[in-house]
């Protein structure tokens, strides 16, 4: 669905996108991370065809740069902001349907399964919708259109947790032949829809696997918290230091450290030998952002 | 329906809906009116003299509200929607950037088109009832049209450069400001301060639209352009009424090809 081939962008100086391959087959639903700055809004435009590139670039078959229209026509597009239109709700309908030769009935229908009624909201100015009501009827014009490809440049980053909810259900409930790339800074979202993650630093690709992948790669690692009373809690920190267990983290109450899964209780036991009375613990899984930055070699959290 | 005209239909309805715009034509209109029925009173008390007066304050009235009409709509085109984001996702959808311009392009000019006809053509329709011949009015007409275009392609062409559309019609009014300030009064100014060739001073006035579009229209009335003083002596001494009319519309056309041209090629490349 998507090809890419030493995509190459630079602004001025910077080089953003340093020789970019990619493949993305149909169906599939890609979450595309990095910290800011990686480039992924960058590669965005330019799967869009909205700004010139070195490197080579398809869409659906299409080249972007030859045929960029052709290749815009086989997608559908979700911008992190949503923009401002004059005129009506039904107007932007219109103008949209009319743009991309769709059938109105089909968004008109894509918008009531998400809960935009058009009778309803017809004649409502385009800026008195939410941020949230605006994303959901870009989604129903990028689903109307019958795409193969969904292109979501952190769509939900503007909404608030209930539209951001909706808006992610909305997406799962996509047919599973449509592919879907997601850029989003948020774990959640990335988690809720995406099968395969793309991380990007420096210009390329840092990591290209699963979820499950990515948690192997950096080990089976947890953070065990212990709560012990707070007169030996120093006592307990130096004892955790001296096991040499990394990261011993303090959040006031608890202390945590890094252990493997199967080491949680080894912890406690020496804990429990040395006379320091655990009074709660819990383990935490490393969260995809713990893991995001253990790939990136960002450094632990403290 | 054609893409562009799809872009044309959209920029016409946007530009008709903005208050400054309706307010800037009704100001126009009104002022059309007022001179025309007023100011051409003169003819029967003065004579040719009191409507040629009548009518340069007309022409004076276009060069006043006309580039200004054009620049705020043209300006704000393709600016605007950058910053609101439209722009992008206007550019995400199946469409070429040329459809985009030029749907642009073509949906302020008609705007403007719209308006300088409205206050143009009940100004110009009480002139003729008053006297005025009809061909007068008409030169007139085509030359407000080109003079409008120019401004349309210059400020469509900086709100492709500006990265706002306040940059961009602030940039237009200055231009403009510039424009009228580097008229023949200005370049004789510096003609008689620094002994400039009377050549430049010739040149010059072809090469500045806003000049371009008053000796255009005067000729038509003035023969001898005496009204433009001895700048508009030695150009209509030079080429005749005629050929000054023709080499101000063309002067004038060329300000349109160029800037939107130039618009058009930075639209393409930078989106």
């Amino acid at each position: 669905m998507i090809q890419v081939g030493g995509l190459t962008k630079r602004f001025g100086m910077h080089l953003i996108l340093d020789r970019l391959d990619l493949s993305v087959t149909k169906g599939e639903r890609v979450a595309l991370l990095g910290l800011n700055g990686a480039g992924k809004t960058t590669l965005m435009r330019c799967l869009l065809g909205l700004i010139p590139f070195d490197g080579s670039l398809s869409i659906a078959g299409q080249d972007v740069r030859a045929n960029g229209r052709e290749a815009r026509a086989r997608l559908g597009y979700v911008p992190q902001r949503a923009p401002h239109f004059d005129g009506s709700f039904a107007e932007m309908i219109e103008f949209f349907t009319r743009l991309r030769g769709v059938e109105p009935a089909a968004v008109e229908s894509r918008l009531e399964s998400l809960g935009l009624a058009p009778a309803e909201h017809g004649e409502k100015p385009v800026r008195a919708l939410s941020g949230g009501m605006l994303q959901k009827v870009l989604l129903a014009l990028a689903l109307g259109a019958d795409v193969p490809l969904l292109l979501l440049d952190e769509p939900t980053a503007n909404l608030d947790p209930r539209a951001r909810r909706e808006f992610l259900r909305a997406l799962q409930s996509v047919d599973h032949d449509t592919t879907i790339l997601l850029a989003s800074h948020r774990f959640a979202d990335v988690q809720a829809v995406a099968d395969r993650l793309l991380v990007l630093h420096g210009g390329r690709i840092a990591f290209d696997g699963s979820v499950a992948t990515l948690r192997d790669r950096v080990g089976d690692a947890v953070t065990l918290w212990v709560k012990v009373p707070t007169d030996v809690r120093e006592r307990a920190r130096q004892h955790l230091e001296s096991l040499a267990l990394p990261a011993v983290l303090s959040n006031g109450s608890a202390i945590g450290v890094r252990v493997d899964h199967a080491a949680r209780a080894d912890v406690l036991v020496e804990l429990r030998q040395r006379a320091i009375p655990v009074e709660d613990f819990w383990t935490e899984v490393p969260s995809l952002q713990d893991l995001l930055e253990n790939v990136l070699g960002l450094g632990e959290r403290s | 329906m054609s893409r562009t005209m799809l872009f044309v239909q959209r920029e016409l309805a946007g530009s008709l809906r903005a208050r400054w715009f309706l307010a800037y034509s009704a100001v126009f209109l009104a002022g059309g009116l007022l001179l025309a029925t007023f100011g051409m009173g003169d003819i029967t008390v003065y004579g040719f003299r009191g409507f040629a007066k009548a009518f340069t304050g007309l022409v004076h009235l276009a060069l006043l509200f006309v580039p200004l009409m054009a620049l705020f709509p043209a300006a704000a085109a393709i600016a605007e929607d950058r910053e609101s984001g439209a722009l992008e996702y206007v550019l995400a959808q199946p469409v070429t950037f040329g459809e985009v311009y030029a749907g642009k392009l073509g949906g302020v000019s008609l705007a403007v088109l719209l308006s300088m006809t409205l206050g143009f053509g009940a100004a110009g329709a009480v002139a003729v009832l008053r006297g005025v011949p009809p061909g007068l009015v008409a030169i007139l007409y085509a030359f407000v049209v080109l003079l409008a275009l120019v401004f349309v392609a210059l400020g469509l062409c900086f709100s492709t450069i500006a990265g706002s559309r306040a940059r961009a019609v602030t940039f237009g009014i200055l231009v403009w400001l510039v424009l009228v300030a580097l008229g023949t009064l200005g370049v004789m100014v510096a003609f008689v301060r620094w002994g400039l060739p009377e050549q430049l001073l010739v040149t010059w006035s072809f090469l500045n639209p806003v000049e371009a579009f008053r000796m255009g229209v005067v000729s038509a009335l003035d023969a001898d352009l005496s009204l433009l003083g001895p700048v508009g002596a030695r150009v209509a001494a030079r080429f005749g009424a005629a050929g000054t009319a023709t080499l101000s519309g063309l002067s004038l056309a060329a300000w349109v090809a160029l800037p939107g041209l130039i618009g058009w090629r930075l639209f393409r490349a930078h989106g």
